[in-house]
């Protein structure tokens, strides 16, 4: 059926513009019709800017690379938050992914560094813990000495997998937290399981 | 609850419309339910089924028949929807289910695109008995943890979250084993993954327990349900014992335990027998452990109930069964879930039917389907409202 679409529209476009459609159609979340709009929005578009948008895209592929410390998405060798002296040094928070690192920093309740996994635990996608940062984070505790690892990584089964691994192998050298989340689902009290309803009474905070 | 055997004096109709669209081989149907019991009558492979199976979705969110959403959509379209107008105690509501051939599903209730589709299971429940389930008395176990599981989400809704995540839970455990396996016939130097295991061993006790738990206490619900039903309907002259058959062996008295201290028991115990298995595990490379090997046991008067009697004995005790389960769903849910007969009627003796239909009465709201309106008992015909199917259309 796709393969009759792409014949179709093959038909209809000349080569450069169902090339580009066809790009843009594997950016996530864009389907053939929007991938069609923003070809013919560009298309309409001056050249100068075309140019920009085409050198923004290959600036950040070349220069945007991986902060040496926390693996955060950096242009420099130390990220923004590594090289701030004002932030403690002595608290980490580790997150699975840049995105979610940003979602704290928007919070701006978080004074510490980061330690970002690029992942989480799941054999069925062949990622184990050494295919993420967890050696270099499991150094940087002993070297930098830190106080506390907060674990602030998303509940799913493959998250949970991973808190948990990480705070077995972390706890020997310093404290470990882990960031509360809600009962899973239902929000119902009456159905939570007792186990996950101790849990979430565990990991309460207390009221500001 | 409603007695026993007493027949509540008013029938409530609870699912009072429906509406289907490109589903199976209907194009475009409205079904008004007028009366406690409707009869779908019509020759075979005219709909009869498919309707019923429209009422299961909107009750379970799955059907019997197939688990591929493509099925349920008819030939050369790429949607189909059904709708419920549904009565209940807590008030009157719609629930819209849209299944496509390629794509996910959505779900809809009073007008509010539910994020989380299982927070729409128990909006309607319903108990359905089909020919097919003479399978659980002569099928594999797997077929009756089937049953349970559905079972057990109608009673407690958020069970269908909890098995999700122990499912998930065991299938990145399987290929963690799997792969672990495959380095160790292939000669590879073996990578040091016990530490990774020990918690994947952690978190199937963890969602294990909780489905072990919830099985139980269905099943302590049910037991005495069956065995009364049965003996109604075999004339009290053998005993149905069901037994829930856990796959790791649990002592007894655990089941005596305050609610948290059994959940902790449970889960020792099953982690302790995934230590046990772990040589073994690791050389197969797949989970032996865990309630995804569970057993339910039928047994009549001690002896199991698949070497057990006639195809007439086995259908009593699948009778039983359902009653059973339709009483259950009623204690806990406050309220009678639907009957859906699928053609099950003309395989049932007369004596039998009228156990069934007597235990029915005009308690629950019943849909039948049938190829002919002999087989019906005259009293039963002039309270149900009748109606005619054919080729994808309700005709009269
Ligand atoms: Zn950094």
């Amino acid at each position: 059926m796709l393969y009759a679409a792409q014949r179709r529209r093959c038909a209809v476009y000349t080569r450069p513009l169902a090339r580009l459609i066809e790009q843009l159609q594997r950016l996530p979340g864009i389907g053939p019709k929007s991938a069609q709009r923003l070809a013919l929005y560009l298309l309409n578009r001056p050249e100068a800017e075309i140019q920009t948008l085409a050198q923004a895209l290959l600036d950040a592929k070349q220069q945007v690379g991986h902060c040496q410390v926390c693996y955060h998405l950096s242009a420099e060798p130390v990220c923004e938050v590594c090289s701030n002296p004002n932030r403690d040094q002595q608290t980490i928070c580790v997150v699975a992914d840049s995105r979610d690192l940003i979602a704290i920093e928007r919070t701006r309740e978080y004074r510490g560094r980061y330690h970002v996994l690029g992942g989480v635990i799941s054999p069925m996608d062949g990622i184990g813990p050494e295919s993420l940062t967890i050696q270099p984070l499991v150094q940087r505790v002993h070297r930098e000495k830190t106080h506390e690892v907060i674990l602030a990584i998303g509940p799913s089964i493959e998250g949970e997998t991973t808190t948990l691994y990480l705070s077995q192998l972390l706890k020997p050298f310093t404290k470990v937290t882990r960031i509360a989340f809600g009962l899973p689902v239902g929000g119902e009290l009456e159905y939570a399981d007792e186990v996950t309803l101790a849990k979430a009474l565990e990991g309460r905070r207390e009221v500001e | 609850m409603v007695g026993f055997f007493s027949i509540a004096p008013v029938a409530v109709v609870y699912l009072q419309r429906l509406h289907l669209r490109q589903f199976r081989n209907y194009a475009e149907q409205w079904v008004e339910f007028v009366a406690p019991k409707t009869i779908l009558v019509g020759d075979n492979a005219q709909g009869k089924s498919n309707l019923l199976e429209a009422v299961e979705l909107l009750a379970t969110l799955r059907s019997h028949r197939t688990s591929r959403d493509g099925d349920l959509v008819r030939s050369a379209q790429d949607c189909a929807q059904i709708t419920g107008w549904i009565d209940r105690a807590a008030g009157p509501l719609e629930l819209s289910l849209s299944l496509r051939r390629v794509g996910r599903r959505t779900l809809v209730r009073s007008g509010e695109t539910l994020r989380r589709q299982l927070d729409g299971l128990g909006s309607l429940n319903a108990v359905e008995f089909s020919s097919l389930d003479l399978d659980l008395v002569r099928g594999g176990p797997e077929q009756r943890r089937r049953w349970l599981d559905g079972l057990v989400m109608q009673l407690e809704p958020i069970y269908a979250h909890l098995l999700r995540q122990y499912e998930r839970v065991l299938r990145q455990r399987n290929a963690l084993l799997r792969d672990w396996a495959k380095q160790r016939r292939q000669g590879q130097a073996l990578s040091d993954r016990a530490a990774e295991l020990a918690i994947w061993d952690a978190q199937l006790a963890a969602t294990g327990t909780r489905l072990i738990r919830r099985r139980a206490r269905a099943i302590a619900r049910l037991a005495p349900l069956a065995s009364r039903w049965h003996g109604a309907i075999s004339g009290r002259v053998e005993t149905l014992t069901l037994t829930y058959a856990p796959n790791v062996a649990i002592a007894p008295d655990v089941w005596q335990l305050p609610a948290l201290e059994e959940a902790r028991a449970i889960e020792a115990t099953l982690l302790a027998q995934i230590r046990d298995q772990a040589e073994i595990e690791q050389y197969q490379g797949t989970s032996l452990v865990g309630p995804h090997r569970d057993e339910v046991t039928l047994a009549v008067d001690d002896a199991p109930a698949k070497q057990y009697g006639s195809q007439g004995q086995q259908r009593t005790l699948v009778l039983a069964l359902k009653l059973a389960e339709l009483c259950a769903i009623e204690a806990v849910v406050g309220e009678p879930p639907l009957l859906l007969l699928d053609d099950v009627l003309a395989e049932l003796d007369l004596a039998r039917q009228n156990q069934l239909l007597g235990a029915i009465a005009d308690r629950f709201q019943t849909i039948v389907t049938t190829t002919h309106l002999g087989a019906f008992d005259a009293r039963w015909l002039d309270s149900a409202q009748v109606l005619t199917v054919r080729s994808g259309e309700i005709v009269a």
